[in-house]
């Protein structure tokens, strides 16, 4: 038998995969019409998406609202953009990005996790903002210009190459990379240990006493978002050919937060629709205008105000068949209600 | 058959402020009984039993579950230990279903590797997770929301819960409150059958309750016990009537 | 360089520097934690309601107003903005499930929306005002610009005024009961939402007078509200969230700890080390130097 949140997440993967045919359509058309802009603006929607889905797994999955994932998005980025420097090795980069994230995300885990709520989203937000000027003031990480003229590399797998340069390709490589996360979490969310990290946001106060260690999980649970995060993060320096500490900023953080909240947290795939609405929302409104900022941050407050649960939150049941048909007399929950109290 | 008690409560007592809360308690509970914890208001019973389940820590005196000393330790020390308790207020995970909620208790029966491979390869919770449903009557109602459910049915929900570790010992912390008369009955019933593979020991404020299933009551008033025993014995005991109804 | 002159024309300059910056920093803080500790709201958009008291300043200024008419005008401007903002936004998020994270993103929505509309309005350029007064006074050998001077006593004034009204008015007495009790409160007959409303109106109104204060010494640009709302927050956090001697305490000795760092390193590590604190505050001690200020 299927169970709520086994259900859930099949209807995900189904949105997965129009995501997926959506996407390979994008790619035909940029291939077909050679117009690189776009299939540019594409695939760094889709590596932001990386990061937005290390938020959802943090605020939608655990409860916990972490306003600094863009600190090992930039970790990421800057160490792979060092090790491209040196060897033009995308398996090099990606490993040692991978592993400075794992690195950085425990230390940043051991100081976050001591609190909770609000006082976790403050420290992660401060932590961030630590580290971001420090990057921002050390002249050998380039100061505020950051870290220029990284070279095009090829990505080889098996017996293909593709080029960073090659916008097509490149896009196909981060596509198959973001499938590859929501994958590794969607199958993390399957386990019992997953299970507790939904328990965790849905009452903090019980899990202990059902024998699981509470700091034990969100501790795990910070470490994978951070990777997760840190690997997105390693991918943009071979798109852009540049590395800045705007990648840390507290900017980046909370565009991946509005893009979760209007995808819907605790979806999975709502980051990747709500990042790609992001993107198409700034592209759009930013032909006409500069001030997209406007237009976003009001449809951020509506969709909390009316959507808190965002746009995959509110599809996805949909397609659930709930046994009684009757209103349960309990909230269904928001997904915006993060710490996890019973009240 | 092993006759010893498997529970032992070894002179216990805390203090607040200067209010001893629980004052020099011993009393033993024997393997699959089911032994109750009765006494007016602010006689102590909810503070003994945070001090049994290591929500407190005692000022004196001991735990021992078959042997083993519980205080000090972590709430999942203690539960290694084979206690579970439930609590006063319904604390279940109210926007989870039923059965996940069962689920979650009883993954406490897997080996630890099971948590990173697929729910299904965890066999032996699932199998729990249908007989507690089924034991409970909650099979029809496996997937709906805990918050949508009566509060009756979750009050057995909490019970379930605790009982999907299988404990040694299951602290029922006032399990019918709030309850019709109906469920109650049930409850009753419920808790009577539990003792084939569990001790339990509760706290109760409904009186004819008590009498009807326990095997043994221990009576506390202003933090000490007051007397144990029988609910024969103790409904005659002259100590614990000028209790209850007051030398007024 | 002997001791004597290095205290006379360095060291102490920069305590005042230190001082006129804490004072105004203070004021900010002072907004942000009254609408922490009364409302249990934490106000992401704190720091653009600071750049809107600056550019007001700049606006008046351009009409031809007085500098201390704009003083008193622009945070009586503010305050309605204040007061619509909670009613609209704030009230509807008050009840949810995480009061403090759901407050959180819905003004984090709203300094969206307001960094872009001073962007709009004023372009992404710096500005500038000029002081009202100039020339420096001497006091005891030391030479304290006369502007400077004038900030420290108005704030001193504003946030004795905001600790006297709170703590020994019946008005003040008012809106602890509704923070504190709420329903309580409401069924005494005190009108409970105008109650709420309007202490976010003063905390914003007190941000907004701290950009006006400021504007004559720093640049003003539409991004100002970013940064500094980091400092407002590291001081609210030290100084305990709630807790008006907290962030008096914490704004005045944070801002001196910046200003004397940056005479022995860099100014660009200021910043870190400020945050940093922050981050240990979290850490160690969430609740600060002192305790909430409704919940008392």
């Amino acid at each position: 038998m299927r169970d709520e949140q086994s259900r859930s997440i099949r209807v995900s993967h189904a949105f997965l995969l129009l995501f997926c045919a959506c996407a390979l359509v994008a790619a035909a058309i940029g291939a077909v019409s050679g117009n690189s802009f776009y299939l540019r603006l594409a695939t760094e929607a889709l590596i932001l998406a990386g990061l937005a889905l290390s938020v959802d797994l943090l605020l939608g999955y655990t409860g916990a609202l972490s306003l600094g994932q863009a600190l090992y998005f930039g970790v990421g980025a800057y160490v792979s953009a060092l090790v491209l420097l040196q060897t033009a090795s995308f398996w090099l980069a990606m490993s040692a990005a991978g592993a400075a994230s794992l690195l950085s995300a425990f230390i940043g885990g051991l100081i976050a996790n001591r609190v909770r709520a609000v006082y976790f989203t403050l420290i992660t937000l401060g932590l961030s903002q630590v580290i971001g000027k420090v990057v921002y003031n050390t002249r050998e990480l380039g100061a505020s210009d950051g870290i220029i003229g990284i070279p095009v590399i090829d990505i080889g797998i098996g017996g293909w190459s593709v080029s960073a340069a090659d916008p097509t390709g490149f896009f196909l490589v981060v596509l198959v990379f973001i499938v590859i996360l929501y994958g590794a979490l969607a199958y993390l969310l399957e386990t019992p240990f997953g299970r507790v990290l939904i328990a965790l946001r849905s009452n903090e106060k019980r899990v202990p006493f059902l024998g699981y260690s509470v700091w034990r999980a969100r501790m795990i649970a910070y470490v994978l978002a951070g990777v997760v995060a840190g690997l997105s993060g390693a991918l943009y320096p071979m798109l852009r050919g540049f590395v800045s500490p705007e990648l840390m900023s507290f900017s980046m953080s909370s565009n991946a937060v509005v893009a979760v909240l209007l995808g819907g947290a605790g979806t999975l795939v709502g980051a990747l629709y709500g990042s790609v609405l992001l993107v198409v929302i700034k592209s759009i409104i930013g032909s006409w205008t500069e001030h997209h900022l406007i237009v976003i941050g009001a449809l951020f407050i509506w969709s909390i105000l009316f959507f808190p649960r965002g746009l995959m939150g509110m599809i996805i049941p949909y397609f659930l068949k709930r046994p009684s048909e009757e209103q349960s007399t309990v909230q269904v929950p928001s997904n915006v209600s993060l710490s996890g109290e019973a009240k | 058959m092993n006759n010893t008690p498997i529970m032992k409560i070894e002179g216990l007592g805390i203090s607040f402020g200067g209010l001893k809360a629980v004052d020099d308690v011993s009393f033993d509970v024997d393997r699959n009984q089911v032994k109750t914890v009765i006494g007016p208001n602010g006689a102590g019973k909810s503070t003994l039993f945070n001090l049994i389940s290591g929500a407190l820590r005692p000022r004196s005196g001991r735990v021992l579950i078959d042997g083993a000393v519980l205080n000090g330790k972590s709430a999942g020390q203690i539960k290694a230990h084979g206690l579970s308790r439930s609590f006063q207020i319904t604390n279940l995970f109210f926007d989870l279903t039923v059965r996940e909620n069962l689920r979650l208790a009883a993954q406490y029966l897997e080996p630890a590797r099971h948590a990173w491979l697929p729910i299904k390869r965890s066999a032996r919770a699932a199998s729990k997770v249908d007989e507690l449903l089924s034991r409970f009557i909650l099979t029809v109602k496996a997937d709906e929301l805990a918050g949508s459910l009566s509060h009756g049915e979750q009050r057995r929900l909490e019970i379930a819960v605790c009982l999907a570790s299988e404990p040694k010992v299951l602290l029922l912390d006032e399990p019918t409150q709030g309850m019709s008369h109906g469920d109650t009955e049930d409850t009753k019933e419920l808790i009577r059958g539990l003792t084939d593979s569990v001790t339990v020991l509760l706290i109760e404020h409904d009186v004819g309750l008590v009498m009807d299933i326990s095997d043994s009551i221990v009576v506390m008033h202003q933090g000490k016990k007051l007397a144990e025993g029988t609910p024969a014995s103790v409904r005659q005991n002259a100590d614990v009537q000028a209790a209850y109804f007051g030398s007024v | 360089m002997e001791l004597s002159d290095y205290i006379q024309f360095v060291l102490m300059p920069q305590v005042i520097n230190g001082l006129a910056l804490g004072i105004a920093v203070t004021l900010v803080a002072l907004g942000l934690t009254i609408i922490f500790g009364l409302l249990d709201v934490i106000n992401m958009s704190h720091g653009e309601f600071y750049a809107i008291g600056a550019f007001g300043a700049i606006s008046l200024g351009a009409l031809g107003l007085n500098f201390w008419v704009m003083l008193a005008l622009v945070p009586l401007l503010m305050a309605p903005m204040g007061v619509l903002a909670e009613r609209v936004l704030i009230k509807r998020v008050f009840n949810s499930k995480d009061r403090h994270v759901a407050t959180l993103l819905v003004t984090l929505g709203l300094s969206l929306i307001l960094e872009d509309v001073l962007r709009l309005v004023y372009g992404p350029n710096t500005h500038r005002l000029d002081a009202p007064i100039s020339g420096a006074s001497e006091f005891f050998g030391v030479l304290v610009p006369n502007y400077r001077l004038l900030l420290i006593l108005v704030g001193v004034g504003v946030i004795c005024a905001v600790s006297f009204v709170t703590y020994r008015t019946r008005l003040g007495a008012m809106v602890r009961a509704a923070a504190y009790d709420r329903s309580m409160t409401s069924s005494l007959g005190i009108p409970v939402d105008w109650v709420y409303a309007g202490t976010f109106a003063v905390g914003v109104s007190l941000a907004g007078l701290a950009g006006v204060l400021l504007a004559p010494l720093y640049s003003v640009f539409p991004t100002m509200g970013r940064d500094f709302i980091l400092l407002a927050f590291s001081v609210v956090i030290v100084g305990g969230m709630g807790s008006i001697v907290g962030a008096v305490i914490a704004g005045l000795a944070l801002t001196q700890v910046q200003a004397l760092a940056s005479l022995v390193i860099s100014p660009v590590w200021t910043d870190p080390i400020v945050f940093s604190a922050m981050v240990i505050f979290l850490m160690f001690r969430p609740q600060g130097l002192f305790g909430r200020l409704g919940h008392a």
